[in-house]
């Protein structure tokens, strides 16, 4: 099988359980006690208005028949409105999407760049002093729950220290760097989005842009920190059991016998074949990592899809709540899919 | 299922590794205090004190903003001063602004904590694993379905659609009478436990999918060994086949998972009660939340039972590392993860 095909193989898989997502999403509402009009109508409402509210939410028709409306308004990318506040629920979802987004991969960046190293730091020197510190923090890193570690970095580093900003979210990255980009073309303030209070200040100077990325750094460095932990010492733990296997086989032996340098050996063999099993668990693991996402964002106020998802939940308000979760299940799919696009690059053998 | 060779691995393994030994000891010291809660607490740990509020724990000073009105020349003046409020050793690990002991609500607490990672684990176990052995040892379309549906599952990331639930389910609580207090042998302390049970359910039905998988990959390798075909063409019947062959042989990886879930359970349910969607108040995830507000003024609210959360999951750790080595099932890195 062509790496083509291989790929097309799990997107079709992969759009079958985005299916499989959409409807449990979907059935949700009809396995939770109450229903919609409760959400919307006055508390003395008489029948005749509820119905009517029924009929104008569209939930007094048959289950089948709200299914396939809800699966041909999602084809549209219509998720319905908000209960609530009338307005267009895919609207509200992906306003909210940049801020995870940029938490998540801010917290996977973190854990990347610090594990890899740590991992094989910890095997090379194993029962030295180094490898000690490591298996000590990945074990605690484990063991710790994020929003604690949260609250601690904020105790410690905003309340005692006031070196970072305690919670929300000044502006987003690509407002920040939109922000140089807007400068450079016209020079006239960027329009705030939904949630975003960016201030430019006139005259502009060569400082501006500087300003504003260190104000939005300051704000993400603790939700990262605190949401990329738990992946560090993962796959530090991960790495450094995986290296130590490894080393220990025959053709890494081999390969020294040869001659090869040790660090073409420990990087160019061992690593690569650690890294394999690695991304596996990593993918495996990303639902941790959006799950961690939604309470670290609880944590900072951060005005990402886990605060939305939160609000809707004890608000029942089901077209956002939907929306959300729908997104949040399809960007799980999506980065499956590319782990393991990652891992028969890695491993050409499961292609076939 | 615990062969004379499997407890002489355990043991060694015992001996050789010190990590094995802290971690059996934090468990066993968890466990005593969630069993003996009643006879530990110093006091009744909903117990409402307002004199005896945001007491600071031994060792420490805290600060209160204090407000009162003087009459200087016969004009009342507002006096707003910063008293020092010493610690007490009546309350060890300090009081929340409740005026609640600190140190009786981290002893009941671990209650709630094991009582749903144990509970919660075992349903997980009770449905994920026939339906992984079924899969992994009939094939076919019967497997594809049920791993679809197990993909589905894992699509939603355990916190979100256990948020999702208990939200939207209601936050039911069974109270179960405390033993010890009806037996008289702790005076004072509160009648009824209260167990979080939407909360056991929800962490049951959102974990089952990682028990399915070890014991499909299990089923699938043990369905070629030669004594499960002996047994077989013995005429033996598959679900005779899965109970007594299939199953037992599967025991150890399931184990070591099982003690990994139970870390990850404690993790969710300390999440979830964090968030506010747990149906007890006595609960490590509740007391963190209550002092997020009071950060600069009373920072051992949320310090301490966070710290008891620490201990007890190093020690599930190191106890299921313990397993994991003494009995090689090779299933590092998989089941569950924290919140």
């Amino acid at each position: 099988m062509s790496f083509g095909r291989f790929l097309l193989k799990r997107t079709l898989q992969g759009v079958v359980v985005v299916w499989g997502v959409v409807t449990v999403v979907f059935l949700l509402r009809f396995i939770t006690p109450g229903s919609p009009v409760d959400v919307v109508a006055p508390l003395d409402a008489s029948p005749e208005l509820r119905r009517q509210i029924a009929r104008e939410l569209g939930v007094d028709r048959p289950l089948y028949v709200q299914y396939f409306e809800y699966l041909a308004g999602l084809l549209r990318g219509d998720m319905g409105y908000s209960y609530l506040s009338g307005t267009e629920a895919s609207a509200r979802v992906f306003a909210r999407l940049p801020a995870t987004l940029e938490l998540t991969v801010a917290a996977t960046i973190v854990a990347v760049a610090l594990s890899v190293p740590l991992g094989v730091i910890s095997a090379t020197r194993r029962h030295q002093p180094s490898d000690y510190a490591a298996t000590t923090f990945s074990l605690l890193g484990i063991s710790t729950p994020n929003f604690w570690l949260g609250i601690m970095l904020v105790l410690v580093l905003a309340v005692q220290f006031d070196v970072f900003p305690t919670s929300d979210r000044a502006f987003g990255f690509l407002e920040s760097v939109g922000h140089l980009v807007v400068i450079a073309v016209d020079g006239p303030l960027v329009p705030p989005g939904e949630g975003t209070r960016l201030v430019v200040e006139f005259p502009l100077d060569v400082g501006a842009f500087g300003r504003t990325f260190t104000t939005w750094l300051s704000y993400i460095v603790l939700p990262a920190v605190t949401l990329g932990t738990y992946f560090t010492a993962l796959i530090t733990r991960l790495t450094r059991s995986g290296m130590l296997e490894e080393l220990g086989q025959s053709y890494v032996q081999a390969a020294r016998a040869k001659g090869l340098p040790e660090t073409l050996v420990r990087y160019r063999h061992a690593l690569r074949n650690t890294l394999i099993p690695v991304v596996t668990v990593v993918g495996l693991q990303m639902g941790t990592l959006i799950g961690g996402a939604v309470i670290t964002e609880a944590v900072f106020d951060w005005p990402g899809l886990g605060t939305t998802v939160i609000n809707a939940i004890q608000q029942r308000d089901w077209p956002i709540l939907q929306g959300s979760l729908i997104v949040i299940g399809v960007g799980f799919v999506v980065v499956n899919i590319a782990v393991d696009a990652i891992y028969a690059y890695l491993n050409p053998r499961v292609v076939e | 299922m615990l062969s004379p060779r499997t407890l002489r691995n355990l043991k060694r393994e015992f001996d050789r590794s010190a990590l094995a030994k802290v971690g059996v000891a934090l468990v066993a010291l968890v466990v005593f205090v969630a069993v003996f809660a009643p006879l530990l607490a110093p006091h009744d740990p909903t117990a409402q004190s307002l004199d005896d509020k945001r007491l600071p724990p031994l060792g420490f000073s805290g600060t209160e903003n204090q407000t009162t009105t003087e009459r200087v020349n016969g004009t009342v003046q507002v006096v707003n001063e910063t008293v020092t409020v010493n610690a007490t050793a009546d309350h060890p690990l300090g009081t929340n602004a409740l005026g609640q002991d600190m140190l009786s609500r981290v002893i009941y607490g671990a209650r709630t904590s094991l009582l749903v990672g144990l509970l919660g684990t075992l349903l997980a176990a009770v449905v994920g694993v026939p339906v992984g052995l079924v899969a992994g040892y009939v094939r076919g379309r019967v497997d594809d379905a049920l791993m679809r549906s197990a993909d589905v599952m894992l699509a939603f990331p355990s916190l979100v659609l256990a948020i999702a639930l208990v939200g939207l389910w209601g936050r039911a609580a069974i109270r179960v009478p405390d033993p010890f207090v009806v037996a008289g042998l702790a005076p004072g302390m509160p009648r009824t436990f209260t167990l979080p049970g939407t909360v056991i359910v929800v962490v049951g039905l959102v974990n089952w999918v990682w028990f399915a998988r070890v014991a499909r990959g299990e089923a699938l390798a043990l369905r070629d060994e030669e004594y499960v075909k002996a047994a077989r063409s013995l005429g033996a019947s598959d679900p005779f086949v899965l109970r007594r062959h299939v199953l037992p042989n599967s025991a150890t990886p399931i184990l070591v998972l099982a003690t990994i879930q139970v870390a990850a359970i404690v993790l969710l349910e300390s999440a979830l009660s964090y968030l506010g969607f747990s149906g007890t108040e006595l609960s490590w995830g509740f007391d963190i939340a209550q002092g997020r507000d009071y950060l600069a003024t009373a920072w051992w609210i949320s310090t301490m039972p966070g710290i008891a959360i620490v201990l007890t999951v190093i020690g599930i750790n190191l106890l299921g590392d313990w397993l994991r080595d003494a009995l090689d099932p090779g299933i590092e890195g998989e089941g569950g993860g924290g919140a």
